[in-house]
C-alpha cells in the first residue's frame, strides 16, 4: 500500500516537473507582456500595462511580415498538400522492391537539417536562373518563391505521413467498383477518393500552414526581400529585446490554446458520432450546461477567450498605468538617492578614519559631502596613500 | 523492359491524366526539390568562390579547398589543424547526442504513463497541454527561456531571494540556457512517437509478466522497451538531426564565445557571402549526421521504415 503511495507521489512530482518545464517558460513570457519595465521580466514587477500591445500594433515591420507569412503559408499549403497526396498514392502502388527506397527518399526531407535545405534551394535556383539567362534571374531570386519551394520540400513529407495513415483505412474495392461501373479515373478520384481523404487533407493543410508559419532554419536563407514573421522576430530577439515581443507571444499562445481545444473538440465529436453510429454509446443527456457548451472544450475556450478580450479592452479604457509608472519612477529615484547617500556615508567614514590614522603632514582631509566622489583620498597630492587602511577601503567603494 | 511494364501498369491503374499528374507531382518533389538541390550544393562545395566575371572561365575548376579549410584553416597555415571550427563541430555533435539521450530519459516515463492509462479525461487534457508548446514558434520558445535564464531573469531572482547565490549566475555564458533550450525545442518529437508505440502495447502482456513474478525493472527491459524500440528510434533520430541542425536556439541562447556548427554555416553564407564555403560546411554536417544516424540504426537494429510512424 505504502509503495503504491510512493509511486503515485513520484508520478505526480514527475508530471509537475515535466509540465512546468514545458509550459512554465511560456507562462512567464506571457506575463512579461503586461509588465511596464523596459526589459521583459516579471520579478521586479513595475506596473500592469497594455502599452506593449500598442507598441506591437504600431510596428510596421511586424505587420508587413505577417502578410508575407500568410502568403508563403498559402503557397506552401497548396504545393505540399498536393505533393504529399500524390506521393502517398504512389506509395500504395509502388513496386514492392522499390518501396523501401522510395519511402526513404520521401521521408528523408524531414531528417535533412533545415539549414541544408535552405542553402541547397538557394544554390540550385541560382544555378537555374543563370542557365536561363539574366532576364529571368529576378524571378529565381524571388524570396516568396524560394521560401515556398524550400519549405514545401520537407513539409510535403509531413503531409505525406498524414495521408498514408488515412489511406490505410481506404478500401480500394470502392474505386474498382466505380471503374467497373464506367467511371473515368478522374471521376473515381474526385467522387470516391477525394471525399474519403477530406479530413486528412484538412488536417494536413493545418499542419502545413503551422509548420510554414513557424519555420526559421530554412527561411532564414531563402527569404530575400520578404521577411516572414519568424525572421522579424529573430532579428528583434537578437538585436535588442523589448516586451512587445512578449505581447505578440501572448497573442500567439492564446490563439494556439484556442486552436488546440478546437481540434480536440472536433476529434471528440467525430469519435462520438462514430460510436453512436456503431450503436456502442447512446448520446448522453442530463448535463446541466447548455448543449452548446457540453463536452465542447473549444466552446469553453472560445468563451474564455472572449471574456479575456472583453476584460482587456474594458480595463484598457479605464486602466491608466501613468500614475503607477510615476510612482515606480519616484521609487527608483528614492532608491538612487538612498544609494548615493549610502556611498556618501561610506566615504565620510573612510575619510574620517583616514584623517584619524593618516599622517597629518599630508594635509587635513576634506570631508564635505559634495566633494566626496571627487576626493576619495583626501586633498593632499598623495592623499592618504600611506594610510594602512586605505587599501581595504578602496574595495568597498 | 521491366520498368516499362511497371509504368504501363501504373497508367492502367490510374488512367493517363491522373497517372501523369501523380508522376509529375512526385517527380517534381523528389527530383527538382530534393535531389537536384542537394547535388548542386555538392557541386558548389567543390568550387572556388569566384567573382561573376570568372564563372565558367579557366579558373572555374573543382577543388577540395573548401573542405581543407575546415580541416586546416585558411590557406598558408597548412600543417596545423583548424581547431576552432573542428571543436565547434565536435561539440555540436556530442551536445546533440547528449540532448537526445536526456530527452529519451525525460520522455519515457511520461510516454509510458500516457500510453498505458487509456482514455481517461485527465490524460486527454495532458495530451492537449502537450500540443500547445509544440505549435509556438521556435524563436519565441527560445526567447521565453532567455527571459528566464537572463541575468535578472526569474531563476536568478529566485536564487538570490533564497540566498542560494549572492550574485547572478551567468547561465547564458555557461551554455546552460543553450542546452535547456535545445532539450526544450524538440522534446515533443521524442514524446509522441514513443507514446504512439507504447499505446499499442497490449496491457495483458505486462499483467502476465507481473503475475509470473517479474520485477518492475524486468518488465520494462524485456517487454515495454523492446516493443517501444521503433518509437524511441524514430524520436531519437528526429531529435538528434534537428538539434544538430538547430539554428534558432543557438542564435538566441548561445553565449557570445560559443558557436553551434550551423552558426558557422550561417556566417559563411550570409555574413561572408561565401556560398561555396557554406555549402561545404553544410555538406559536412549533412553527411556526418546521416552517417551517425544510419550507424546507430544498425547497432540497435532498427529499419528506416519505422521513422515517422
Amino acid at each position: 500500500m505504502s509503495s503504491k503511495f510512493v509511486s503515485r507521489f513520484a508520478l505526480g512530482a514527475y508530471l509537475i516537473i515535466f509540465f512546468s518545464y514545458l509550459l512554465g517558460p511560456l507562462l512567464v513570457m506571457s506575463l512579461t507582456a503586461f509588465n511596464s519595465s523596459g526589459f521583459p521580466s516579471v520579478s521586479p514587477w513595475a506596473c500592469f500595462t497594455y502599452e506593449w500591445f500598442t507598441v506591437l500594433f504600431k510596428d510596421e515591420r511586424i505587420l508587413g511580415s505577417i502578410l508575407n507569412s500568410l502568403k508563403i503559408g498559402a503557397g506552401t499549403v497548396i504545393l505540399s498538400v498536393s505533393m504529399g497526396l500524390a506521393a502517398s498514392l504512389v506509395l500504395t502502388q509502388v513496386w514492392p522492391k522499390l518501396r523501401t527506397t522510395y519511402y526513404t527518399l520521401i521521408i528523408a526531407p524531414i531528417l535533412i537539417p533545415g539549414v541544408v535545405l535552405g542553402i541547397s534551394t538557394v544554390v540550385f535556383w541560382d544555378k537555374v536562373g543563370r542557365m536561363f539567362g539574366p532576364s529571368t534571374e529576378a524571378f529565381f531570386h524571388n524570396g516568396l518563391l524560394l521560401t515556398i519551394l524550400g519549405q514545401s520540400t520537407f513539409i510535403a513529407s509531413y503531409c505525406m505521413l498524414v495521408f498514408v495513415a488515412r489511406l490505410q483505412r481506404f478500401d480500394p474495392g470502392l474505386t474498382e467498383a466505380a471503374l467497373d461501373l464506367g467511371a473515368t479515373h478522374t471521376q473515381a478520384f474526385r467522387k470516391i477518393l477525394l471525399p474519403f481523404m477530406r479530413p486528412a487533407i484538412a488536417s494536413a493543410a493545418v499542419l502545413a500552414f503551422l509548420a510554414s508559419f513557424e519555420n526559421y532554419n530554412t527561411t532564414t536563407f531563402t527569404f530575400g526581400n520578404y521577411p516572414t514573421l519568424t525572421i522579424e522576430l529573430a532579428q528583434k530577439v537578437r538585436y535588442g529585446i523589448n516586451p512587445s515581443i512578449s505581447s505578440l507571444a501572448f497573442i500567439i499562445i492564446a490563439l494556439t490554446v484556442f486552436g488546440a481545444l478546437a481540434v480536440e473538440a472536433v476529434r471528440r465529436n467525430s469519435a462520438r458520432k462514430e460510436a453512436i453510429s456503431e450503436g456502442k454509446a447512446v448520446a448522453k443527456s442530463g448535463s446541466k450546461l447548455p448543449g452548446f457548451l457540453r463536452g465542447n472544450p473549444a466552446a469553453f475556450g472560445f468563451v474564455g477567450l472572449a471574456i479575456v478580450a472583453i476584460v482587456m479592452i474594458g480595463t484598457a479604457q479605464s486602466h491608466d498605468p501613468q500614475q503607477c509608472k510615476m510612482q515606480v519612477r519616484e521609487a527608483k529615484q528614492v532608491e538612487i538617492q538612498k544609494r548615493i547617500e549610502e556611498l556618501r556615508q561610506q566615504r565620510l567614514i573612510k575619510d574620517q578614519t583616514d584623517a584619524r590614522q593618516g599622517p597629518d603632514i599630508f594635509g587635513t582631509p576634506d570631508s564635505e559631502g559634495s566633494d566626496a566622489p571627487k576626493a576619495p583620498s583626501g586633498s593632499g597630492a598623495f592623499g592618504g596613500v600611506f594610510a594602512p587602511t586605505n587599501l581595504d577601503n578602496e574595495d568597498s567603494d | 523492359m521491366k520498368k516499362q511494364m511497371i509504368f504501363a501498369q501504373f497508367f492502367k491503374n490510374n488512367g493517363l491524366l491522373m497517372g501523369s499528374l501523380l508522376i509529375g507531382l512526385v517527380g517534381f518533389w523528389v527530383i527538382v526539390l530534393v535531389v537536384l538541390p542537394q547535388l548542386s550544393m555538392l557541386d558548389y562545395s567543390f568550387r572556388y568562390n569566384l567573382p561573376p566575371a570568372d564563372l565558367g572561365g579557366p579558373k572555374d575548376v573543382y577543388t577540395l579547398h573548401n573542405y581543407k579549410h575546415l580541416l586546416y584553416g585558411a590557406e598558408g597555415s597548412e600543417g596545423t589543424y583548424n581547431t576552432v571550427d573542428l571543436m565547434v563541430f565536435v561539440r555540436t555533435i556530442i551536445a546533440a547526442m547528449l540532448v537526445t539521450i536526456a530527452n529519451i530519459l525525460m520522455c519515457y516515463p511520461l510516454a509510458y504513463y500516457l500510453g498505458q492509462s487509456k482514455g481517461s479525461g485527465f490524460v486527454r487534457l495532458l495530451v492537449v497541454l502537450l500540443i500547445i508548446p509544440y505549435w509556438i514558434n521556435e524563436i519565441l520558445r527560445a526567447f521565453a527561456l532567455r527571459i528566464i535564464f537572463g541575468d535578472s531573469g526569474l531563476i536568478n531572482e529566485v536564487l538570490m531571494l533564497t540566498h542560494l547565490t549572492s550574485e547572478p549566475i551567468d547561465f547564458i555564458r555557461q551554455d546552460i540556457a543553450l542546452y535547456a533550450g535545445l532539450g526544450y525545442a524538440y522534446i515533443l518529437l521524442m514524446l509522441f512517437p514513443m507514446y504512439n508505440v507504447i499505446e499499442s502495447l497490449d496491457r495483458n502482456q505486462i499483467e502476465a509478466a507481473r503475475d509470473m513474478g517479474a520485477s518492475w525493472v524486468r518488465i520494462h527491459r524485456r517487454i515495454v522497451i523492446p516493443h517501444a524500440k521503433p518509437g524511441i528510434a524514430s524520436g531519437a533520430t528526429m531529435v538528434f538531426m534537428l538539434s544538430a541542425g538547430a539554428l534558432a536556439a543557438p542564435q538566441v541562447l548561445g553565449g557570445p564565445s560559443s558557436l553551434w556548427f550551423t552558426q558557422l554555416v550561417y556566417q559563411w553564407f550570409n555574413d561572408s557571402l561565401n556560398w561555396q564555403q557554406g555549402a561545404a560546411y553544410a555538406m559536412v554536417l549533412l553527411v556526418s549526421t546521416i552517417v551517425i544516424v544510419i550507424g546507430l540504426m544498425r547497432v540497435f537494429k532498427v529499419n528506416m521504415g519505422d521513422i515517422g510512424k
